[in-house]
Order: structure tokens, then C-alpha cells, then sequence
């Protein structure tokens, strides 16, 4: 995968930018020229989570990231095979390992027709780090300083390299300066750059918005209206869109598929989504911060079973602890179901009647509780019993943070399409501290290195840490999981998103 | 008379004291960290314990008590975790579509429910009544997701006759009241039937009949009105009930009430939002309570509180 990230220097990313662009202006504008599009007809999408806040620096909901995503702009977008492209950055580089240059755009304005500049980056920024307040505050306290460079160029430094700052970008919107005076009257009615306009927004239940005719990218958006639904229950989110009230619907099941093919008009798209089902050991306890145990787990395993059966081939092998697509991801041999080797390690190691606690967050992930029991199953076939422990989600989060589990069920969307968020959580003793207790000095050590700019430092650093926590069954990776959503043949364009969101901005219908 | 009130007033006011120190103690033993709920799984613990810090959390329980009881006492409620925004503002916003869903609830209830019940009684032992009993019993047999769901693929898919779900207009009101109302009118039919029966068979209301009076007179006026009393205890009741039961009817409707929002509060421990909830509902509670006292003594002047 390395070779499809883009080369540092600066003429290799705009030309590469450059061809990217017009390769994708080419597929979002079948038969029009760019600024001829003629804009008609309304979208309504129905969403599985509810969105808590306008605000894009204080949520880390997907759902909230994708409807944001309309109304602000972010520097740096993300396609959906995790390369990076320009927003409100038109080029960006590493000065130094510490140090990233963003060249913003020239005539974006916002909607109340006030431009956007270097300001609103330095504010937009330095708001994040500053207000411990804020949900995504975190991510950004390794930065030091942000400053402008001109009108149109932001420098920030950060007190360690942080080669993910671009991916992390593709989630913030930059804000207005004028949004500070009073936060909250911005975020009752917010303003940004974004292809379309709030219009309203009633609590919890949806949000709509209108076009922005004075968009800078040309021909978008599409349609005159687009509205977001929440809807969690998946059974009403389905029926809304057979019976034509939404266009849109994410996170189908794969038990609603054949449904959903078999209504007129419905289509449904799946994708394998950048995300990873994975249980956690707690690596400071007995019995199961032995590798060999772990090892006879992993072996006991039918992965092939779960995929084939509970998740009706919705689900993909790993091979890896990072999914294909993303930068770090390699090809590891893959995780095989042996029952009479893990019978064998366990007689090897003594271990005869051992007895495994697994947590759950109750309803958490869609058919967990199947497939832990059928993993239940499957470890008692060897001798290991798996004792199942279906807890509400703040009860389940307390245990795993005090350390009271062996296994816990968990999953890991690579959000930001960059894998330093998940090797910084769960495999640095920091991190890791209240979570998994692993430690292991040389992974830590490539982590710490995996943090550089180059993606070629950072695709060696991953490979040998992969290597590493792949061979020590260090989790449980059980599959890729598979994005699945239910879509009206009227829409044009739509892209099912490896990373789960809704983006309407391209899209038409007719 | 103004001593009792004063001790009555004085009584309530140490009530909902009481609830609030409950509610906020209970609140905080529950296992489960709002920071941890509110961060992405699997946040750095220091931003966890930073975000706690911010939230007000880390300060001892007896400071965070008296200081939301000064807030309370000027109105504020404080800020919803989850929100971001005022909890009184969060649970008000949410209030409209709680009231309007139980109103059409009620108003179902008591229509068809009082009207199959008549129905049943005076037409007892026909087919009527057997399709009636028929109706009572499979209305407070199933259960409010399964119903909601079928109504929403016959009504909203199949046929398009209304929406599927949301909250606009009176058209995507029909199917949620009609699902919620479903169980209490059961009860109110079948005890309407079971009371109409009792008082139809009394004597005068045979001499009603031999007197000559029309046959809706005597169902209506005569029969009814005595078999209502049981009947009205029962909607009361219904009424708290369908105010707190409507979760799962909130859920299958998307419909954006205040059943739905507690439940997602006390999962992801937004303190703010199910302390306003419960001293809200505690302190409408106590002021009927407060106001029926009273009013004893307006309408019955037997009644002297000294």
C-alpha cells in the first residue's frame, strides 16, 4: 500500500493532487462541465446515531462527523481508499518531523459572506487544544503552537512528530473567528464553508440544510435540500426507506439484506469498512498473559464459521491488525483454525479446565452475542471455558478500566484512516494503562518512531510492530467488518464509505 | 389554617430535598464514568480524568451537591454532558412531543376504550362481544414493538397511507398513539364491560326500563355514569403510566419524547439531564399532592386542618 500514499516533496503532492482531482471531477460529473450543474430535487438520510452537537470539535460520533461534514469544511478530505486530498488546504508538507506547512485556498468565504483565511485556522485550532472542554481536545495536545504565515499559510509545530495530524485534520471543521464570541448562540445556528447551509435543526430527532449556491468546489452540491434523520432503531430506519420517506440509510445488518433487495427501488451497497473486530486481553492477569493460552485461543477459533454463517459472508478475514487500505497495513499469515494444535499447546502448558471471563458491552455491536456464544462454543471444544459476561455499556467500560476481565469484545474503526490513534491507545504502557496493560518496550519504541511525516519511516516502523503483536496474539482479531447500506435507485453518485459516513454533497437525484 | 399551609408548604419543600439527595446520590454510586462514556472507547486516561475535572466531577460529593443546590435554586439545572447545552433547555425541548404523543394516547383510550366496552356489555354473549373480547385480549397481549412494527409495515410501507416515523404533523402521530394506546385501551375496555355488566343488572335500572326511559338513556345516563367511577381510576393511572412506558413506543417511531431521552441519559450518565427529569416530575408531584390537601378543605368545609 505504501506506494499509494503520496511523495513528500512538494511539486510530486500537487501533481499528484492535481491528476486525483480531475480524475474524481471526472466521475462526480458524468456529462456536465464543472459550474454547469444544474441543482434539483432533496435528499433525506437516515443515520443509526443520534447527533448530540453542531459543534465539530466536541463529539467523536461518525454519524455527527459525516452530517458536519456538510456544513463545514475540513482542511484535508479523505477518499474512500484513505488518501488525503485537499479542502480548505490546497497543499500541505512536513517542514521538519515536528513541523507541518498548510497553504489554505483563496475566495472561500463562509456563509455569512465573511472570508476564510489563516485566522480561522489559527482559531479553529488553537480552540481544540486550548478548551479541555471538548470531546476531540485531546488528539491535539501535542501541538505547540499554530501560527500564520501570511494571510494564507498556518505553520504548526508540535512538541512530538505527529505524522497524523493531516488524517486527524479530515475530521475538524474549520470554524469562523466570529464563533467565539458567543459559542453558543454559533452552534444553535452555525456558520461554515461547508456545500450546504443549516436551515434547522430539531434535537435528537433531525437536521436539515440547504444548498449553498456560492460553494467554491464547482457543480457541488447536487441537490436544492438535504435532511438527516436519527433514527437508531435499524427495523424503523428500514422501513422509512422502503416505504421512500429516506433516500439513505447506514449500518444495515446483514439479516435486513435480503429484505432490502427484495423492496423496489432499494438497492443496497457494502463495502469492507476500515474497521476491525478485535477482543482485548487484560495482559497483566492470570491466566491469560501467557502467549501460549492466547495462542490455543486464537486456534480454537472458526473465524471462517462466523464469517460464513452469523454474519452471512458480511465480514472479511484479517491478516492484519490494520485493514487493508490504510497506511501500515500488511499481509500477515493468517489466523488459522487448528483445534488439535491448541489442544496440544494447552496439554504442553498444563493447562487443563482453565476458565476465561469475556465482557460485552450490552447491544453494543450487532450479533456479538451470538458469535460470543458460538466462540463459547468452539473454546469449550478444547477445554477452555469462556464464561460470557453481557454487561450494560458503563458497567462493562468500569470492569475493563478496573482490569476485572480476560477478554473483552471490542472494535476499532480506524477513524481518522491512520492507524496511530489505535497503536498509541492500545499498545503503549500510557495508553494502555486502564485498558489492555500491555507493554512491551519495542513496540513502544516504534510507535514513538512510527510518529514521523514520512510515510516511508512510518510503513517500515508499523510492519515490524505488527509483526510483533501479530506473533504474541496480543488481541483476538476475529474479522474486517463489512459497511453495509440500503440506498434508492434514484440517488446518482452515492459512495458506500469504508469509514461509515453518509457524504451527500456529490450526489443527485432523480 | 395558615399554620397548616405554612407546615404543609414547609413538609413538601424537605420532600423534594430529600429527592434531590437521593437522586444525586444514587446517581454518582451507580457504577460507570461519564468522561469514559462521553470520550471515543478507548480515550487516554488523562483526558478522561481531565474531562471529569472539567465536568465538575472531581470535587467531593458533598461540594458538588451544594453547589448544584445553588444552581437549582437559581433555575439552572446545569449542562447536559451528553448535549452540551442547558439540561432544563434539553428535557423542556423534548417535552412538547412527550405531551402531544400521551394526549392522543389518552384520548384514544378513553374513546374506543370506553365505546368497546359499552359495546361488549350491552351486546353481551353476540358476536359483537366475542370480537370485542377478542380485540381486548390481543391488545394487551402484544407486545408494543411487535405491533409498532407491523403497523409500521402495513401503514407506512405497504400501503403509504402515513409515515413511517419522525415528528411532523398530525399524520405521523396516528401510529405511535394508536401502538401506545393499544394495552391501556384493553384494560379500559374489558373493565368498562365488567362494571356496565355489574350496574345493568341492578334494579334500577331495570326500573328505568320499566318506566319506559329509551334504551341510550339508560346505557348512557343511568348505566355509565355509575360504572365510570373504577373506569376513571384506571386512565388516571393509565395517564402516569403512559408518560413513563412510552420508551419503547419512542424508540420504534424515532419519536424525539422524554421517554427515550431518560433512558439514554441514566446509560451514558448524564447526570444533569435525569436529575432535572426526576426533580421536575418530584416536584409536580408534590404540588398536586400539596394542592388535593388543600383543596379538601375548599370542598368539603367539614374537612378543618388545625
Amino acid at each position: 500500500m505504501r506506494e499509494q500514499h503520496p511523495p513528500l516533496d512538494h511539486i510530486g503532492r500537487r501533481d499528484f493532487l492535481a491528476v486525483s482531482g480531475a480524475a474524481l471531477a471526472l466521475a462526480t460529473t458524468p456529462g456536465l462541465a464543472a459550474g454547469q450543474a444544474k441543482r434539483s430535487g432533496e435528499i433525506a438520510a437516515g443515520l443509526s446515531e443520534r447527533m448530540l452537537t453542531l459543534d465539530p470539535a466536541n463529539h467523536y460520533s461518525i454519524s455527527t462527523t459525516s452530517v458536519l461534514r456538510h456544513l463545514f469544511d475540513p482542511l484535508i478530505d479523505v477518499t474512500n481508499d484513505s488518501k488525503f486530498i485537499p479542502a480548505l488546504a490546497e497543499t500541505w508538507r512536513p517542514v521538519s518531523n515536528t513541523t507541518w506547512r498548510f497553504t489554505l485556498r483563496k475566495g472561500v468565504t463562509f456563509h455569512d459572506g465573511t472570508p476564510f483565511n489563516a485566522d480561522s485556522v489559527v482559531f479553529t485550532l488553537k480552540r481544540v487544544h486550548d478548551n479541555a472542554k471538548l470531546i476531540k481536545s485531546f488528539v491535539y495536545q501535542d501541538i505547540e503552537s499554530v501560527e500564520k504565515d501570511g494571510d494564507y499559510g498556518v505553520i504548526v509545530t508540535s512538541k512530538r512528530p505527529f505524522g497524523s495530524l493531516p488524517a486527524h485534520l479530515t475530521m475538524l471543521g474549520m470554524l469562523p473567528p466570529s464563533a467565539g464570541r458567543n459559542e453558543e448562540a454559533f452552534f444553535q445556528k452555525p456558520i461554515g464553508t461547508g456545500p450546504f447551509r443549516f436551515a434547522s435543526w430539531t434535537h435528537g430527532d433531525q437536521i436539515a440544510m440547504t444548498a449553498n449556491p456560492t460553494y467554491w468546489k464547482p457543480g457541488i452540491p447536487k441537490v436544492e435540500k438535504v435532511t438527516f434523520r436519527f433514527i437508531p432503531e435499524l427495523s424503523t430506519r428500514t422501513a422509512a426507506l422502503r416505504a421512500g420517506e429516506l433516500q439513505v440509510i447506514d449500518r444495515v445488518t446483514p439479516d435486513l439484506v435480503e429484505t432490502l433487495k427484495g423492496t423496489r427501488g432499494v438497492k443496497v451497497l457494502d463495502v469492507p469498512a476500515i474497521e476491525a473486530q478485535r477482543w482485548i486481553f487484560q495482559l497483566g492477569r492470570e491466566p491469560v498473559k501467557d502467549p501460549r493460552l492466547r495462542q490455543a485461543i486464537s486456534l480454537a477459533i472458526d473465524r471462517g464459521v462466523i464469517i460464513k454463517e452469523l454474519l452471512r459472508g458480511y465480514g472479511r478475514p484479517v491478516d492484519s491488525p490494520v485493514p487493508p487500505g490504510l497506511i501500515g497495513h500488511m499481509s500477515l499469515p493468517p489466523k488459522v483454525y487448528d483445534p488439535e494444535k491448541a489442544r496440544q499447546i494447552l496439554k504442553q502448558a498444563g493447562y487443563s479446565n482453565v476458565s476465561v471471563d469475556i465482557v460485552l458491552m450490552k447491544d453494543f455491536y450487532p450479533k456479538q452475542l451470538e458469535i460470543t456464544q458460538a466462540v463459547a462454543a468452539m473454546l469449550g471444544d478444547v477445554g477452555i471455558k469462556l464464561n460470557i459476561k453481557n454487561l450494560e455499556i458503563a458497567s462493562a467500560r468500569e470492569q475493563r478500566t478496573a482490569g476485572t476481565y480476560d477478554l473483552f469484545f471490542s472494535g476499532w474503526a480506524h477513524m481518522p484512516h491512520d492507524p496511530d490513534w489505535y497503536f498509541g491507545q492500545w499498545f503503549t504502557k500510557a495508553g494502555s494503562e486502564k485498558l489492555t496493560r500491555y507493554s512491551n518496550p519495542r513496540v513502544e519504541q516504534l510507535i514513538a518512531e512510527g510518529r514521523v511525516p514520512d510515510p516511508k519511516v512510518r510503513q517500515a516502523k508499523y510492519e515490524e510492530l505488527e509483526r510483533i503483536v501479530w506473533d504474541e496474539d496480543a488481541e483476538i482479531w476475529l474479522y474486517y467488518t463489512v459497511a453495509i447500506y440500503g440506498v434508492s435507485d434514484r440517488l446518482r453518485n452515492f459512495e458506500a464509505r469504508r469509514d461509515y459516513y453518509v457524504l451527500l454533497s456529490d450526489v443527485g437525484i432523480v | 389554617m395558615r399554620t397548616y399551609v405554612l407546615r404543609r408548604v414547609a413538609q413538601s419543600a424537605l420532600t423534594l430535598l430529600g429527592v434531590s439527595v437521593l437522586v444525586f446520590v444514587i446517581l454518582r454510586v451507580l457504577p460507570g464514568d461519564p468522561a469514559r462514556m462521553l470520550l471515543p472507547d478507548g480515550a487516554p486516561e488523562s483526558a478522561v480524568l481531565e474531562l471529569n475535572r472539567q465536568l465538575g466531577l472531581r470535587e467531593p460529593l458533598i461540594v458538588q451537591y451544594g453547589l448544584f443546590l445553588r444552581s437549582v435554586a437559581h433555575g439552572d439545572f446545569g449542562q447536559s454532558f451528553q448535549y452540551r447545552a442547558p439540561a432544563l433547555r434539553v428535557v423542556l425541548e423534548r417535552l412538547p412531543a412527550t405531551v402531544q404523543l400521551t394526549v392522543a394516547a389518552m384520548l384514544l383510550t378513553i374513546s374506543a376504550g370506553v365505546s368497546l366496552g359499552i359495546v361488549t356489555a350491552v351486546r353481551r354473549g353476540t358476536r359483537y362481544d366475542v370480537a370485542g373480547t377478542i380485540l381486548a385480549v390481543l391488545g394487551q397481549s402484544l407486545p408494543n414493538f411487535w405491533l409498532g412494527i407491523m403497523l409500521i409495515l402495513l401503514f407506512g410501507v405497504a400501503l403509504r397511507w402515513l409515515p413511517t416515523s419522525g415528528f411532523a404533523g398530525w399524520t405521523s402521530l396516528v401510529l405511535p398513539a394508536v401502538t401506545l394506546a393499544a394495552f391501556p385501551t384493553a384494560l379500559v375496555a374489558r373493565l368498562t364491560r365488567s362494571s356496565m355488566l355489574e350496574i345493568l343488572n341492578r334494579d334500577y335500572i331495570r326500573t328505568g326500563r320499566a318506566k319506559g326511559l329509551a334504551e341510550q338513556s339508560v346505557v348512557l345516563r343511568h348505566a355509565l355514569r355509575n360504572a365510570a367511577i373504577p373506569v376513571l381510576t384506571v386512565i388516571g393511572l393509565q395517564i402516569g403510566a403512559l408518560l413513563g412506558g412510552a420508551v419503547i413506543t419512542e424508540s420504534v417511531f424515532a419519536w424525539p419524547g422524554m421517554g427515550k431521552l431518560i433512558v439514554d441519559a441514566i446509560f451514558f450518565r448524564d447526570f444533569p439531564v435525569v436529575q432535572t427529569v426526576l426533580i421536575l416530575s418530584a416536584t409536580v408531584f408534590v404540588a398536586i399532592n400539596l394542592l388535593v390537601d388543600l383543596l379538601y378543605t375548599v370542598i368539603d368545609p367539614r374537612i378543618r386542618y388545625s
